[in-house]
């Protein structure tokens, strides 16, 4: 099917397949077109249909309720039927060389350990290999459980043949109960992407201040991977910020303590406590890095005050957290291109 | 141009900002910059998110959603921002705060810059015009006596490709098309406009408007530049596919 997408600086075409969802048949075709979570909750990615026929697969997606006009829909949940003409109210321009294009692949879940008693380490073996930036999200959907969902790559790699995940359990959410109650391992997954414009790349010459809430840390690893395998933390500070309940919650502890010993002193990580002051133990058992008490974008106020020269700062987190840290940074006067976060979750 | 009261002074922190839903389904901002007070849409330009949400420091506003910004004062788009806020006129008489409501004119890119007394002769050559969803405005080979500002409504405007593939967009509040009719040696349209729904049109005679222009250069000359900016993004959009 041919799909022409009026947008408010241009029109652009592309093809979408028999049952292909028309976002990710856009982005397959280069089409920067507006998304964020990719599925079905957002609402970034509504647009309006001009003529053809379309068909939704996902009538009670919650990001139905930012739409208004019956011929308003979300690109992530349709399909087209026909030929169409759809409209969309923002600017949109064709991917830039150099950006992964993301495209629908095949993999199997390969591994899948806890990391402490609601995060899950999960790792996708892919059947053909995939180029994403470090930061980038992608999609996946498992059998029996309705839609994808989004979550951010944990490793970095050119040419990854596997990609490796930080999942937390939410009660009630269907695909962390599959995953914490199900022999899952073996099991054959569809993988949409790379997704997502948090990127890092060590031609950024920036410092770089990475704070995360929970399993936010993911994307932030694949950072620091990337970065390390460069030596890029020889020129440029790094400071993470990795927030947590107590220190029961924490994990990759040891990852990172690995990181500081390889990267040296211009890399700092801070573990921030909301629920507890740092045992004495946390101390001991981990000397490369720093342990604080609260929020993490309060901790990380606090430590990186009069420190923000040069810096880009990546987000990462439940979205009163990625609001809140937004607001520090903002009244510390980092411009806004170097804020970078993708709201997914 | 009508006159409406939004509120008290009093209910607008001092550098901050309130927004509030006023007759016809207008959102508008009201911050507040020192002595001063600033009434703008109440709606981020790029995804409709509230603007009242946002971030703001008594002199930049920020939508929260992707971090677009604007000089308060002026509304003209900082950093990531690619579009501007449209500008209300704002009296302050006896501690009560009202907007103007302004016509399409002002709010329009083409005629951002240009000077007072310039703006209110445009004004003037300005019809107003209500059009029906699907009437043609005009189509591709018509004379191209006219300008269009859209006051209301959403109009499609197709550029001819080859006859048979048109790169299309859809205008809204604001936006300029029909330029053809400020340039020379264009005497027929090379695009096709179209109302999606029912539109309010500003309609301006090509000839008066360079007239006006002529008589303050200094506008004329801004106005050009925005036009020839104008032109060139369309330049890009027939190009590539």
């Amino acid at each position: 099917m041919k799909i022409q997408v009026n947008a408010r600086n241009r029109a652009h075409h592309f093809n979408a397949t028999e049952g292909e969802k028309l976002l990710y048949a856009g982005l397959s075709g280069a089409v920067g077109l507006p998304y964020e979570c990719g599925s079905g909750t957002c609402g970034t990615c509504k647009a309006r249909l001009i003529s053809g026929e379309i068909v939704d697969a996902w009538p009670d997606a919650p990001g139905r309720k930012y739409l208004k006009g019956d011929d308003e829909f979300l690109m992530c949940q349709c399909v087209a039927k026909t030929d169409a003409s759809i409209e969309v109210a923002s600017f949109v321009q064709t991917m830039e060389a150099g950006v992964c294009v993301p495209a629908a692949l095949k993999g199997h879940i390969s591994s899948a350990k806890l990391l402490t008693s609601d995060v899950i380490h999960l790792q996708i073996k892919l059947s053909q290999p995939m180029e994403f930036d470090a930061g980038q999200f992608v999609m996946v959907q498992v059998p029996g459980v309705a839609g994808f969902r989004g979550w951010s790559m944990v490793n970095y790699q050119r040419e990854a043949e596997s990609l490796e995940f930080i999942i937390k359990k939410k009660p009630g959410g269907g695909i962390s109960e599959w995953l914490f109650n199900s022999q899952c391992t073996g099991v054959e997954v569809e993988v949409f992407g790379p997704l997502g414009h948090a990127t890092f790349y060590p031609g950024l010459s920036k410092n770089i201040l990475c704070i995360a809430g929970g399993s936010g840390i993911a994307g932030m690893v694949s950072i620091l991977s990337r970065a390390a395998q460069d030596d890029y933390f020889r020129q440029y500070r790094g400071d993470v910020f990795f927030g947590v309940q107590t220190l029961k919650d924490a994990f990759f502890l040891d990852e990172f303590s690995r990181l500081r010993a390889q990267c040296g002193d211009k890399l700092n990580v801070t573990i921030a406590l909301s629920k507890e002051d740092p045992p004495a133990s946390a101390l001991s058992d981990y000397p490369h890095l720093k342990f604080d008490t609260g929020y993490v974008h309060d901790v990380a106020g606090r430590h990186m005050q009069g420190n923000y020269e040069n810096v880009r700062a990546y987000l990462a987190g439940p979205p009163p957290m990625v609001d809140a840290t937004v607001r520090i940074l903002l009244q510390a006067r980092l411009a806004t291109d170097n804020i970078c976060y993708d709201k997914f979750s | 141009m009508s006159k409406i009261r939004i509120c008290n002074t009093a209910e607008i922190p001092s550098n901050g900002m309130k927004d509030y839903d006023v007759e016809g389904g207008l959102k508008v901002l009201i911050a507040n910059a020192g002595d001063c007070y600033y009434a703008y849409q109440g709606v981020c330009p790029h995804q409709e998110v509230c603007l009242a949400e946002g971030y703001y420091d008594g002199a930049v506003l920020t939508c929260h959603q992707h971090l677009w910004q604007w000089d308060i004062t002026t509304g003209k788009a900082l950093g990531l921002a690619e579009a501007p806020l449209e500008k209300y006129e704002v009296k302050v008489e006896d501690g009560e705060i009202f907007v103007l409501q302004s016509s399409a004119l002002k709010a329009a890119q083409l005629f951002m810059d240009v000077s007072g007394d310039t703006l209110q002769r445009l004004d003037s050559l300005a019809r107003r015009e209500k059009y029906e969803s699907g009437s043609t405005l005009y189509n591709i080979g018509d004379p191209t006596d006219d300008l269009y500002i859209l006051d209301s409504g959403r109009v499609e405007f197709l550029i001819g490709r080859d006859g048979t593939s048109p790169a299309g967009f859809v205008l809204h509040k604001g936006e300029v098309f029909g330029w053809a009719a400020l340039l020379e040696n264009q005497a027929r349209r090379i695009a096709k406009a179209t109302c999606l729904e029912d539109s309010v049109l500003l309609r301006l005679n090509g000839e008066e408007t360079l007239k006006v222009l002529e008589s303050d250069p200094a506008s004329g000359y801004l106005v050009m530049r925005k036009l020839s900016t104008l032109i060139t993004r369309h330049l890009g959009s027939q190009g590539e596919k």
